[in-house]
This record gives structure tokens, C-alpha cells and sequence, in this order.
């Protein structure tokens, strides 16, 4: 029993067409998965995970050409997948289940959760419309729903991101597939809501026995719950072992980078004379959305000169709303917000402009800050424009000279957004910042969109223009690993107030807080 | 940048659209009747070496008339649209700039009163009260005609003002003139450029119709919808004193909307890396 192959991908080579030329995705793919197995596929974006799963659940684009590759499924099933009429609704559902990224999209809004068990047993014919509820609530409650009832009435808008995915999970299994393909279940949701995902998942299939392909890009996620891992890079099958193997004596060089970049270290000194001015204060700062809404309360806290403090918390706790305050985007209700002394909070037009300037943001996603239309250079040099610095030539050599430092080559700098890559543009967004000479940058969860590798590299980048300019840093994340090893502070917070604020190694090592017991409890260490 | 091939329906329109101008506006060369100037011996000829699609009611040359029509056409229609285009997008962009306040509120009042107003009657209540003339059309229709580039850049604003980029930017020192024409304007102008060869077609159509009507250029003056008009009596006896306005009218709004279809496929920047 043990043994027993429940499927097998043998060959797989699928290429995309792009404006005329085919771009090869995936070369000869070949696994398999056993029964009550979970697989992990491990990869950066782009290494062709995901495509992977589309193909064996025939879910590809048109643009895809499938070249070769022959799939076994439940021991008897064989599909030839470059065929073109292939009877897919034989195979997805009841024998393959897909979970997607985004849960809250994968549900039709217009439904009640019911309706869709409903939907998902009909149109399979799996047993009687009577027997619908007593399954979707027996398959809840196995999710950890308290009151699965109340669930089923609910329309998917009405239940959390986390709640929503675990919805997701029960519709797949109630089919009762043999293999379950999990494809980065958990990367839309926070840490707290992906710790309980995931060991719910991991009990449920235990329990039920199917096996699962489990993709993700998380190396602490993969080596919770696989008990194999397959590492893809650029579309070539890199390692396969055991995860166990795999992770402690990696023998790949791929391998090897990806675990490097993801145990990135301390290298940043406590600056000098922390307790030197300040350059940015906040004082009871408030902010509500509506009345009933209050996004930050009585926020107080400051900002040396040349420090990097971070700000950790889960979702919606207002972290990214306080960033926007201090940044000048988001208007505030009470308190102020001093730089250098200065009460930035009634300032308008001109004069706040002027002083704004000192306080630069960089944001998560990074293309979506940058204008499509504009090309690299001209895109560094708006922030010149605006302001009325200097002239033509001077904006322009400064422009060129930031794009060098951020690393940004001459054949990048006349291109535009859509043909740079997400790391390529956090550093433009980068050195636009820098044009105007800032003395705090907030990073808004600036690294959380960027893979393991990229993401070691732009932080990199960070210290080392920290360093050179001196500027302080406000890092907002929900990624411990990231505040670890770039701040001097950490500030935890939760509900609109920080509830500990303290030196990174007191929070991390000995958090006073529950919260912060909380926030690291549910990080998954290596 | 190469954007790759200009698609098939982009290049036709344009094709088609320049043929149509070097026509118009080369009408000397290509004819060398005056359009105004009556044979009353070759009435209603028909399709002839000597008058290529043959002659009208007081013997007129229709191919030369068609050439020198055109001119009145496509200039006016031109015109109307440039004019109400640019007010269009101003007032799109400071509507949705400023949504939800008085002035935004008001114009959008004002918009809806204008959309519900039949633009025929509008433009007959304005010739009667003014007396016909080209111009009182061209008047109506730049009053009438800025509503969809209003409507469509408003909502386009609402949907981007509130995008990363836009905070980025103010983020970064813009004020609200550089918001407006650095960030806003470079996202609004190619739909409103495509939704403008499609209104010119709609705006050629309904300039020649008002002229059928009698209301827009007036006799002798050739007009494209004012040639349909005259032509319309001797139909059954003549139907070719219809073929030469009728033909430039459908390839002209052709054209256009080719070249609109393509241009939306052409101009796309995320079309570039969409797989």
C-alpha cells in the first residue's frame, strides 16, 4: 500500500507563446506522487510551478503549447496531454482537487458557501441532495469551523481571507480526490491565519489519506509540511529528495542559493548615540476610516536620526496606514507629526511639498508605483520635475548615477515597468526615492512581493545605500525574517497601537507582549 | 521599443482614411470641374469617363462635388470633435480629480441633463432660434458632444487616482497640476484617443444627417449629407447621384472604426508582456 503510485508525470515540456517567439517553461518534467505523500514543488515566480499544476489539470492559457508529456492518474487514468480533446471533467474534481491562491476570488461571490457544495456534489453526482449539507458540515467542522451552519448561509465576501481558503479546501475534498494540488494556498493570507491553514491542512490529509502537491515559493513552508521536495528552477527540476535531505544536505547549487538567501544574517550595526535627535515624532496620533472605524489610536513614537525601525503586525492592524500618514498621503484626525520639530500635520500646498520631500515611501507592489508609460530614467527624474531642481541635464545625470547605484544597467534604464522585472523596479522605485535626498524612507512591506533571492538583494541594497546616505528607515512587514535582520527597533503592533516597542533583539528573543508571543509563535522556523 | 506588427484592421483603417484625405484635399488634382458650376445639358447623366459618378439635378459634376464635400465634412466634423475632446478631457479630469465635491457634483448634473437631451432637437430648437448655418451646427455639436470624453475620463480617473503610482507620486512633491498631467492624463489619453475615431465616425454621420435635414451647410455649398438630400428626389430615376456621398460616407466611418479597434489592440502597454 505504501508504495502505490497515485500519479505520475512522465516527460512534460510546455512552452509559451510571447509576441511571436515561444518561450520554453517547462523541460522535461518528470514525478511522481505517492499515495498520502505530500510533494512539495519549491520554486521562485517564473520556474514554472504553477504551470505545472495548470497542465495536469488542464487550466492553461491558450497561449501554452504542451510539446510532450504523458500523466497516470490513480493508477489507470492515462492521458496523453498533448491530445487536444481530453475529458477533463473525468479527472478534475474527483480525482485531481485544486486549491488556489486567492480563495476570495476562486468563490463566486453571488453564491452562499451551500450553494456551492451543492453545485460541486451535483454536478459531480455524488450522492443524494439531501446528503449535501451533512457532508459540507461534516468536512467544516474537520477544517476547525465552530459552527459550520452558519458558515454555509454565509456569502464568501463575508468570511475572512483565512476562512474563505479553508472553505476552498473543504469544497475540493468533498469531492474525495485522490490527490489534492495545493498551489500557494497560503501566500495571500498572514501569518497567523497561514499557521492555522496549513496544520489543518496537513491534519485533513492525514486523516483522509490523499496526497497532495503542495506549491509554494516559502523554503519554512515546505519544510513544514512535505515529507519530499522538488526543487524547480527555470523550469528544470533542480533537486528531489526527501525534505529532510534536501534541506539539511542540499546538493544542488540552486539549492544551496535559495537556502542561503532565505538564513540571511544580521549585518547591520546599532548606530551610534541611538538616543540622538529625533528626526520624526509622532504624538497621539489618530485615524479613523468612519466614525466607528478606528485604524490608529493614540499612536506615539519617534525616530532617530540614521535608524531602522520596524513595525511588525498582521493585516488590517494599520500598519500601511500609518506609513501613509507619515508619508502625507492619508490625512489624520488628531496628534501630530513632527519632523525635526516641525509639525507636518496643517501644512499645505508648497510649503508641505518642501517638507515632505525629507520623508520618501517605497511601496509593496513596485510596478504598480511606477507609471507604465514613463521609462526608467525618466521615471527617477519626476521627482526633480515636480520640485523645479536644477535643469535638464543636471535632473537627467542624476537620475543616471542613482540608477547605477541601485544597480540598474544602461540597457534597463529605456525600458518600461511592464518589460522590467518586480526586483528591477523596487529598485527604481528606489532610487526615485533617493533623487531627493530623504532623510527617513519608509519601506511599506517593500520586500514581501519579491522572491527569496531578490528579496536578499534589495536588502542588501538597502543597508548599503543606508549607509552611504544615512537616512533613517521605517520598515513596515509582517515577515520577522526580514525586521531581524535589517532593524536596530522593532515596534509589535496590533489594533492601531504598538504594544511593544523595543531593540530587536529583546522583541524577537523574549517578546513581553501576548501579542508578540503570538506574532512569533506562528513563524515557521527552519 | 518594438511594440511588434501594427495589427491587420489598424493599418486597413489607415490606409483607407489617408486615401480618403489625399483625395479630399488634393481635389484639384484629381478633378478639374468646379463643383459649383451647372451643365444644364448633361442633367442626371449617369457614370461616364467624363464625370466619373456622373452628374446631379442642375448638372453638376458629383465626383467633384463628392472631393470639394468632403472638405466641409470632414474639416467640421474634425473640428467639432477636437474641440470637444479637449473640453472633455478637462472637464473629465477635474471631475474625477475633485469627485464628490460641489463642482463635481454639479457638472455631473449637468451631464446627465445633456445625455438625456435629444441631440436632433437640440440642434433643430438652435437653427431655428439662430437661423441655420455650419457653424450654429458646429456650435451644437461642441456643446452636445464632450459628454462621452467626459464620462469616459472620469470614471478612468477614478478607477487610477487612487492607484499606487498616484500616491507614489505624491509621495514624491507632485501637486495637483503635475497629478493631473503627468500621472492622470498619460492614462486617460489612449482610451479617449480610441473612443475618439470611434465618435468622429458617429460625428461624421450625424453632421451629414443634420444636413440632410437642411440644417447644416447650405446650397450651393456641397455637403456630404446635403448631397444625399438633393440626390434623394431623383432616386428611382438616377440612383447614381447617391453612390459617391453615400460611399465616401460608409468608408470614411469605416475607416475610422477600424483604426479605433486597432489602435485599442496597438496601444496597450501591458499587451507588450501579456502571454
Amino acid at each position: 500500500m505504501e508504495d502505490k503510485t497515485i500519479l505520475h508525470l512522465q516527460d512534460l515540456c510546455v512552452s509559451y507563446v510571447q509576441t511571436g517567439h515561444e518561450v520554453s517553461v517547462l523541460k522535461n518534467i518528470s514525478f511522481s506522487l505517492k499515495e498520502g505523500e505530500v510533494l512539495s514543488l519549491l520554486g521562485e515566480s517564473g520556474s514554472g510551478k504553477s504551470t505545472i499544476a495548470k497542465t495536469i489539470t488542464g487550466l492553461l492559457p491558450p497561449s501554452a503549447r504542451i510539446k510532450s508529456g504523458a500523466l497516470t492518474v490513480a493508477g489507470h487514468l492515462r492521458v496523453n496531454l498533448t491530445q487536444r480533446a481530453i475529458l477533463w471533467n473525468k479527472i478534475r474534481g474527483t480525482v485531481l482537487g485544486m486549491v488556489f491562491q486567492d480563495a476570495q476570488l476562486a468563490l463566486n461571490p453571488l453564491f452562499t458557501i451551500k450553494e456551492h457544495f451543492r453545485e460541486a456534489l451535483i454536478t459531480h453526482k455524488i450522492g443524494r441532495a439531501s446528503d449535501v449539507l451533512p457532508t459540507a458540515a461534516n468536512l467544516l467542522k474537520l477544517l476547525g469551523f465552530t459552527e459550520p451552519g452558519k458558515v454555509l448561509s454565509s456569502y464568501p465576501f463575508q468570511l475572512s481571507g483565512g476562512m474563505c481558503q479553508r472553505v476552498c479546501i473543504a469544497l475540493t475534498l468533498c469531492l474525495r480526490p485522490s490527490v489534492l494540488i495545493a498551489d500557494e494556498p497560503t501566500s495571500a493570507l498572514d501569518a497567523t491565519s497561514q499557521k492555522e491553514v496549513i496544520s489543518l491542512l496537513k491534519n485533513v490529509q492525514r486523516e483522509l489519506g490523499v496526497a497532495m502537491l503542495f506549491i509554494t515559493h516559502d523554503i519554512a513552508v515546505a519544510n513544514a509540511v512535505s515529507n519530499r521536495v522538488m526543487v524547480l528552477n527555470e523550469g528544470n527540476i533542480e533537486e528531489v529528495g526527501e525534505t529532510q535531505d534536501v534541506f539539511s544536505r542540499p546538493a544542488a547549487e540552486y539549492t544551496q542559493k535559495l537556502l542561503a538567501a532565505h538564513s540571511i544574517r544580521t549585518t547591520v550595526s546599532a548606530p551610534q548615540g541611538l538616543d540622538a535627535k529625533p528626526v520624526i515624532d509622532v504624538v497621539d496620533l489618530n485615524k479613523a476610516y468612519s466614525k466607528n472605524n478606528s485604524v490608529i489610536k493614540d499612536l506615539c513614537f519617534s525616530i532617530s536620526e540614521k535608524e531602522i525601525i520596524g513595525v511588525l503586525g498582521p493585516s488590517g492592524c494599520g500598519k500601511s496606514t500609518l506609513a501613509k500618514c507619515i508619508a502625507g498621503i492619508e490625512p489624520i484626525n488628531s496628534g501630530e507629526i513632527l519632523y525635526r520639530g516641525k509639525n507636518l500635520v496643517h501644512l499645505r500646498g508648497r510649503m508641505k511639498r518642501e517638507l515632505c520631500r525629507h520623508i520618501q515611501m517605497i511601496f509593496q507592489d513596485a510596478r504598480a508605483s511606477l507609471n507604465p508609460r514613463y521609462t526608467a530614467i525618466q521615471l527617477v527624474q519626476e521627482p526633480l520635475n515636480y520640485l523645479n531642481i536644477g535643469n535638464k541635464k543636471s535632473r537627467k545625470n542624476k537620475a543616471s548615477t542613482l540608477l547605477k547605484q541601485v544597480g540598474i544597467d544602461d540597457a534597463a534604464k529605456f525600458r518600461r515597468p511592464p518589460q522590467l522585472s518586480t526586483g528591477q523596479c523596487q529598485r527604481i522605485a528606489i532610487a526615485r526615492a533617493l533623487t531627493l535626498d530623504p532623510k527617513v524612507l519608509i519601506c511599506d512591506e517593500a520586500v514581501s512581493a519579491l522572491d527569496v533571492c531578490v528579496q536578499t538583494q534589495i536588502l542588501e541594497l538597502l543597508v548599503h545605500l543606508h549607509m552611504e546616505y544615512g537616512f533613517a528607515i521605517l520598515m513596515i512587514s509582517h515577515d520577522i525574517r526580514v525586521l531581524r535582520y535589517l532593524c536596530h527597533r522593532i515596534a509589535v503592533m496590533q489594533c492601531g497601537a504598538f504594544c511593544e516597542i523595543d531593540s530587536t533583539d529583546a522583541v524577537l528573543s523574549s517578546g513581553k507582549s501576548p501579542h508578540t508571543k503570538r506574532l512569533l509563535e506562528c513563524v515557521y522556523e527552519m | 521599443m518594438s511594440k511588434g506588427k501594427p495589427p491587420l484592421n489598424l493599418i486597413a483603417g489607415i490606409v483607407i482614411i489617408s486615401v480618403i484625405c489625399v483625395l479630399v484635399m488634393g481635389a484639384p488634382v484629381f478633378t478639374h470641374y468646379n463643383p459649383l458650376e451647372q451643365y444644364p445639358e448633361e442633367r442626371l447623366s449617369t457614370l461616364s469617363k467624363a464625370h466619373l459618378l456622373g452628374t446631379d439635378r442642375f448638372g453638376r459634376d458629383i465626383f467633384s462635388r463628392t472631393l470639394y464635400g468632403g472638405r466641409t465634412t470632414l474639416a467640421s466634423s474634425f473640428l467639432a470633435l477636437v474641440c470637444s475632446l479637449v473640453l472633455g478631457l478637462l472637464i473629465g479630469l477635474t471631475t474625477g480629480m475633485f469627485s464628490g465635491t460641489i463642482f463635481d457634483i454639479i457638472v455631473m448634473r449637468i451631464v446627465d441633463v445633456l445625455m438625456a437631451f435629444p441631440f436632433m432637437v437640440l440642434a433643430m430648437i438652435i437653427t431655428a432660434l439662430f437661423g441655420t448655418s455650419l457653424m450654429h451646427l458646429l456650435f451644437v455639436v461642441a456643446i452636445i458632444w464632450w459628454v462621452p470624453f467626459a464620462r469616459l475620463t472620469r470614471s478612468i480617473v477614478l478607477q487610477v487616482k487612487n492607484e499606487t503610482s498616484v500616491a507614489a507620486a505624491k509621495v514624491l512633491g507632485a501637486n495637483t497640476r503635475a497629478i493631473i498631467f503627468r500621472e492622470l492624463l498619460p492614462k486617460v489619453i489612449t482610451p479617449i484617443l480610441i473612443l475618439a475615431t470611434f465618435e468622429l465616425g458617429t460625428l461624421i454621420l450625424s453632421i451629414s444627417a443634420l444636413s440632410f435635414l437642411g440644417l447644416g451647410a447650405q446650397p450651393p455649398n456641397p455637403e456630404w449629407g446635403s448631397m444625399l438630400a438633393d440626390g434623394r428626389a431623383h432616386f428611382f430615376q438616377a440612383p447614381h447621384v447617391l453612390l459617391g456621398p453615400a460611399l465616401f460616407i460608409v468608408l470614411t466611418v469605416l475607416g475610422l472604426n477600424f483604426m479605433g479597434e486597432g489602435l485599442r489592440d496597438y496601444l496597450d502597454p501591458y499587451e507588450i508582456i501579456k502571454l
